[in-house]
């Protein structure tokens, strides 16, 4: 009988955009994979250029649906440094806020109805709800907790229309924001008990020794701003990326792939964020956290669905510690002037960091831009990932060792419409 | 109540919204993103009339009817890039127990989904009688 056999998935489920997995394997050998985005290049970087810096925030939302924020934030950031301008106090506390709103949004989307269905054998979040009403019926209000953060902050829920470089177009009233207070309480709640849901699946024993890379920021678990620190030693200011970092084209993909220059392959996300700044998690998170059973790093991608709902749990706390300390800010933005210079901002959208550089003109237009998004930085973690894992399971039948690299993927939440600014698999057994 | 689906720059993909803007005689609502969005929009109504447009097997500007409640949607026809598709989001709303009394699907067959075109004479023609219908239903 041949040993050699290949498995493909055209389709990626339960992912944002378009993606395949072709595995070729002989035994537990691996002889090919490709985690492959073919959804189509999208040109944000290059449609850019010859647009008036103060569009970049608005138009690079349109990159995604589901983390517009982070795309703003990051854009506002490369572009108020360029121009030396630093956003603080309570206007870099909204901006806070707003984010937060995204994490609980994409957090509660990934975590109940794409990620929840592969540990409790579901084929989608739909079939789970007909077993598993509560849960998402729960994880459809999350979500819509966050959204309606956006929507007050933002304008809108998705891509909003508040943001602009230097702060915001308006600033809400407190009042306004005192009328979120209970339902983010609800969320609260309900966030600590989903880590206790979700830590309690079956996870399959795997542990990779990434190179974490996350935002780091003195004062505060990194969201909107920071530098740029990994697990093994990378401490550097986001100005210094282009140092540190490459992007390349593999033929299997639309979206470039990124690696630290002296190491190779890195691992950005919730995971990476959490291993890198567990102590500043909020009392509650930590609590959670510690009482589903993980220490202060986590290594297992499986697990990263409880590290998710860890931090949407620190998301809702920090919305409402930033609710009771607001006060409306005497203008809703800093004038922010263009100089002709180059900036970078790097914020932590919720698959990890999103870095954005613009060389502006003299007459404030753009005359280059550089986005790196998270999930162009996760594949080649995604493709060691499998590498690694293949072997362990290489005894099941292709359905099911399918099945178990699908689940292995959907781990980093890839959202490849991002990526492509870019799945289907197949397996090949020789 | 009337619910148009679609997305406003994809050619023949405007259809449901072109519907529910040129409706006189009834509540319409344009929901460009659909998805989750839609149980929020549908909630309390007793019957509830969606249009949008589909990639079906038939000449561009078919007018197909569906009935949801009895059963569900062909899920490629009814497919999204985004969010959810209409398919999907029903049959998520029918396990939450939040669909509508009555329910009918207007499916419009697309001829393109490319961006920037317009819609197309046939669909457009689709979108005459797609408002007379439900102007006089």
């Amino acid at each position: 009988m041949s040993s050699e056999r290949e498995i493909a998935v055209d389709y990626l489920a339960r992912v944002e955009g378009e993606g395949a997995m072709y595995l070729r394997l002989k035994d537990d050998e691996v002889l090919d994979l490709q985690f492959k985005i073919f959804e189509p290049p999208r040109f944000f970087e290059a449609f850019l250029r010859g647009r008036r810096f103060q569009e970049a925030p608005d138009i690079t939302a349109r990159i995604c649906g589901i983390c517009p924020v982070a795309y703003q934030t990051s854009a506002c950031n490369a572009l108020e440094d360029a121009a030396g301008v630093q956003v603080g106090g309570q206007l870099l506390a909204l901006r806070r806020m707003l984010y937060c709103g995204e994490w609980i949004e994409s957090h509660g989307l990934h975590v109940f109805l794409l990620h929840a269905p592969d540990f409790l054998g579901y084929e989608s979040g739909i079939a789970m709800a007909a077993d598993h009403l509560e849960r998402v019926e729960a994880g459809l209000r999350l979500k819509k907790t966050g959204n309606h953060l956006m929507t007050v902050l933002g304008g809108r829920e998705i891509h909003p229309i508040n943001v602009r470089v230097g702060g915001f177009h308006r600033v809400p009233s407190k009042a306004e924001l005192m009328e979120l207070r209970s339902d983010v309480e609800w969320a609260l709640e309900t966030a600590i008990d989903t880590v206790d849901w979700v830590s309690g699946f079956p996870f399959p024993e795997f542990e990779r020794d990434y190179e974490f890379v996350a935002l780091q920021h003195p004062d505060r678990y990194a969201i909107e701003d920071g530098r740029v620190v990994s697990s093994r030693g990378l401490d550097i200011g986001v100005t210094e990326w282009n140092n540190h970092f490459e992007e390349s084209h593999v033929p299997w993909s639309n979206a470039l792939h990124a690696t630290i220059k002296e190491r190779g392959s890195y691992h950005v996300g919730p995971m990476a964020r959490y291993s890198l700044n567990f102590e500043q998690l909020t009392p509650a998170a930590q609590a959670a956290a510690v009482g589903a059973g993980l220490g202060p790093t986590c290594t297992n991608p499986f697990q990263s669905i409880v590290v998710r709902a860890v931090e949407m749990v620190f998301a809702c706390e920090e919305v409402l510690r930033l609710i009771d300390a607001y006060t409306p800010p005497p203008q809703p933005a800093l004038e922010v002037p263009a100089n002709g210079a180059t900036g970078h901002g790097a914020s932590e959208a919720p698959r990890g960091i999103l870095y954005h550089r613009y060389q502006v003109d003299e007459a404030g237009l753009i005359a280059d831009a550089q986005i790196v998004p998270p999930t162009s930085q996760n594949q080649l973690s995604i493709e060691d990932d499998l590498r690694s894992f293949v072997p362990q399971y290489s005894q099941l039948d292709d359905e099911q060792l399918q099945w178990q690299l699908e689940q292995a993927i959907r781990n980093y939440d890839p959202c490849i419409s991002c990526a492509t600014h870019f799945l289907d698999l197949t397996v090949e057994r020789e | 109540m009337v619910i148009g689906v679609g997305n406003p720059l994809r050619g023949d993909d405007a259809a449901g919204l072109e519907v529910a803007s040129r409706l006189q005689r009834v509540t319409a609502h344009q929901s460009p993103h659909g998805g989750f969005e839609l149980m929020d929009l549908w909630l309390g109504a007793d019957e509830v009339v969606i249009v949008d447009a589909v990639r079906a097997a038939a000449p561009p500007g078919t007018v197909l009817r569906f009935d949801p409640i009895a059963e569900p949607l062909p899920q490629t026809m009814f497919a999204s890039t985004h969010d959810l598709g209409l398919a999907e989001t029903i049959e998520l709303a029918r396990h939450l127990g939040r669909l509508p009394a009555r329910m009918v699907v207007y499916g419009i067959a697309a001829e393109s989904f490319a961006t920037g075109t317009g819609i197309s004479a046939e669909v457009a023609a689709a979108i005459d009688q797609v408002v007379t219908e439900i102007d006089h239903a």
